[in-house]
């Protein structure tokens, strides 16, 4: 078995991702999971320039859920689109697992979101025809494996989110709350070090998004990860290990 | 590649909609492909059950029976080194009166085949007697014209001076240009024929049956100043051959175009209306191939399954054709038309290739915006 080799901070230019198998699920050693430093993102809107984020400094260690809230159009999505490797910042480093990501190609993105992050989106963002299990075996899928072997660790994650009775149900025949806890067990499934939440509570009530929140904070401390959650929504602040507010692209402490 | 076949399913009202467009174009091609192959049989079958390898034809011809005369004596000339057999042939179409004594005559075409009665492209029959050893204007006909309820012992009148050929046999000889072929003995050909002998009385034949040893080379001809075609180039000189075939060729082609077309079209939409499933795999981290070859994937199921359904059905149609319509159907053919047809398919759906590649995986972030 391959180990993982992550690669240092401060090794220098990083151009290849190391070839991972999170799902066969070996031990690693994760160094900081996203450090992200003065990073800012512009977005050209015609003629006009919109900063989306002015100047961000932030670095979430394994294991930490952050909470960052902030009002719509704060750069909340932007936020996580440059923490996750989908789009460039226009100045400034991110580091995702040590890796920079400012030396990395179109495709070592792609391999480095499959490897390391975890994404849960505001309305899930699950696949319409496939059922539960099947959203999860799809990540093995993606990763160019076969499905089979890992079944038994998707159907823990669904249980351990609570759908142990919901392997094969189609978005469709589930609840908003049920979809967006499929949507947190599918993120876990390639163990990823970075999980982010882009307001994953937005079509909850209160008592479900603070259950949800809750939820994140269980897994993330469970599978070491490092997430980030973004919200508008101040339900279940509490269960964050640190909550900070995003206004006008600027990040501060809450 | 579960997301290709889930969809399949899941999608299953808008994939039966194309499936059923493929499947009838499949059974479509099925039977253009049993008439094309048809075509060529009824106009060419008579050549190509003759045990030749080669032709000769008088140059400029072009393999065109009708304007091709070479005097009898050119079979001598070409014998020699490379020619097995060498044989003199008259190809004529001729209008025959059919007289079974008594009824009202009935008119039917032949083409008629004039060899030497012991030669060796002298039918063989099936029922009553060859040539050889027949009495005077013998003429062995073929199975399409004792279909057409022409019997041993009627007579085929042919010719400007009426001349009466005395059906002695029924050989599975074939036709040639659409119309059924029939046998007699050279001199009888000669006779009936207009132009089958020079002003001062010389035989003219049309063409040389010539069986060539596989190393000769069609130089043979030059013995007699003839060209020398393989027996696939005379078929060029049938009746119509070349029209035809020309003219089912296109159709198809076209066919397999708009094929291609069609699945275009409806890739390009479906992909259009996946995109957000298409950025969200690729927010998920899957590569480039991964996205086309699920989508590709789909495609191939959709277009083999149609495919053999349509042809399935093809199949049965084809099996209830008349039997006097110029349908033949060969396994080749048949497979032939069915790959082309998917093989134009996956070449349609590479369109929807770009439109795949080109989704920004940002859009799974979209949704929030
Ligand atoms: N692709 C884009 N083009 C132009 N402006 C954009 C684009 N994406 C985001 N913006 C702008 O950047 C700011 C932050 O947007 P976003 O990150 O979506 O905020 P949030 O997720 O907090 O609502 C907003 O003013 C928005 O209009
Ligand atoms: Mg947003």
């Amino acid at each position: 078995m391959a180990p993982v080799v992550a690669a240092l901070p401060n090794a220098g230019a990083v151009a290849e991702i190391a070839p991972v198998d999170n799902l066969s699920g070996t031990s690693a050693v994760r160094p900081a999971a996203l450090e992200m430093a003065s990073v800012v993102l512009r977005h050209r809107d015609g003629a006009d320039e919109v900063v989306a984020l002015d100047g961000i400094d932030l670095t979430v260690g394994s294991g930490e859920l952050v909470v960052i809230i902030g009002p719509s159009g704060s750069g909340k999505s932007s936020l996580l689109a440059v923490a996750g490797a989908l789009l460039r910042p226009t100045s400034g480093t991110v580091r995702i697992a040590g890796t920079e990501l400012g030396s990395l190609r179109r495709r070592q993105l792609s391999a480095l979101r499959r490897d390391r992050i975890g994404f849960i989106f505001q309305t899930g963002g699950l696949f319409p025809s496939l059922t539960a299990l099947e959203q999860l075996l799809l990540v093995a899928e993606v990763a160019g494996q076969k499905a089979a072997p890992h079944r038994d660790r998707a159907e823990q994650l669904l249980r351990d989110v609570g759908l142990g009775s919901r392997l094969d149900h189609r978005p469709d025949q589930l609840s908003g709350g049920e979809r967006q806890r499929v949507a947190v067990a599918r993120a876990l499934m390639g163990r990823p070090a970075l999980l982010l939440a882009d307001e994953p509570t937005a079509s909850l009530d209160r008592s479900r998004s603070a259950e949800m929140v809750e939820l994140l904070a269980e897994q993330t401390h469970r599978h070491g990860a490092a997430t980030v959650l973004v919200t508008h929504d101040p339900d279940g602040l509490s269960h964050a290990d640190r909550v900070l507010t995003l206004v006008d692209g600027r990040l501060t402490e809450a | 590649m579960l997301l290709a076949r889930r969809d399949l399913i899941v999608a299953k009202g808008r994939f039966l909609l194309m499936g059923t467009v493929v499947a009838l174009i499949a059974m479509l091609g099925v039977l253009l492909a049993g008439l094309a192959v048809g075509l060529v049989d009824d106009g060419t079958s008579g050549l190509m059950r003759l045990p030749v390898t080669h032709l000769a034809f008088q140059p400029g011809s072009e393999a065109t029976f009708s304007r091709s005369f070479m005097p009898a004596d050119a079979v001598d000339k070409l014998r020699g080194d490379g020619v097995e057999e060498a044989a003199p042939l008259g190809v004529a179409l001729f209008n025959a009166k059919l007289e079974q004594g008594g009824s009202k005559p009935k008119v039917v075409d032949v083409a008629l085949f004039g060899v030497e009665r012991e030669s060796f492209i002298s039918p063989t029959p099936v029922a009553g007697t060859g040539l050889a050893g027949s009495g005077p204007a013998p003429v062995v006909i073929s199975q399409q014209l004792a279909d057409e309820g022409v019997k041993v012992g009627d007579q085929l009148v042919v010719g400007l001076d009426s001349t009466a050929l005395n059906v002695v046999g029924i050989s599975d000889v074939g036709t040639y240009g659409h119309v059924p072929v029939a046998y007699t003995d050279l001199s009888t050909w000669e006779q009936v024929t207009p132009g089958a002998t020079t002003p001062s009385g010389r035989g003219l034949v049309s063409s040389v049956a010539l069986k060539l040893s596989p190393d000769a080379s069609v130089k043979v001809g030059d013995r007699a100043g003839v060209d020398v075609l393989t027996k696939k180039e005379s078929f060029a000189g049938s009746p119509g051959y070349a029209a035809e075939t020309a003219t089912m060729s296109l159709i198809r082609g076209f066919l397999l175009v708009i094929s291609a077309l069609v699945v275009a079209a409806f890739f390009t939409v479906w992909t259009v209306q996946r995109r957000d499933q298409i950025g969200l795999l690729k927010a998920m981290g899957a590569s480039d191939r991964y996205v086309v070859g699920d989508a590709m994937l789909q495609v191939l199921i959709l277009l083999v399954v149609a495919t053999v359904v349509g042809t399935l059905l093809g199949l049965v149609l084809g099996s209830i054709f008349p039997a006097e319509a110029p349908f033949t159907l060969t396994v080749s053919s048949v497979v032939g038309a069915g790959v082309a047809l998917v093989v134009a398919g996956l070449l349609g759906s590479l369109v929807a290739v770009r439109r795949i590649t080109s989704v920004d995986p940002l859009v799974a972030l979209g949704s929030s915006r």
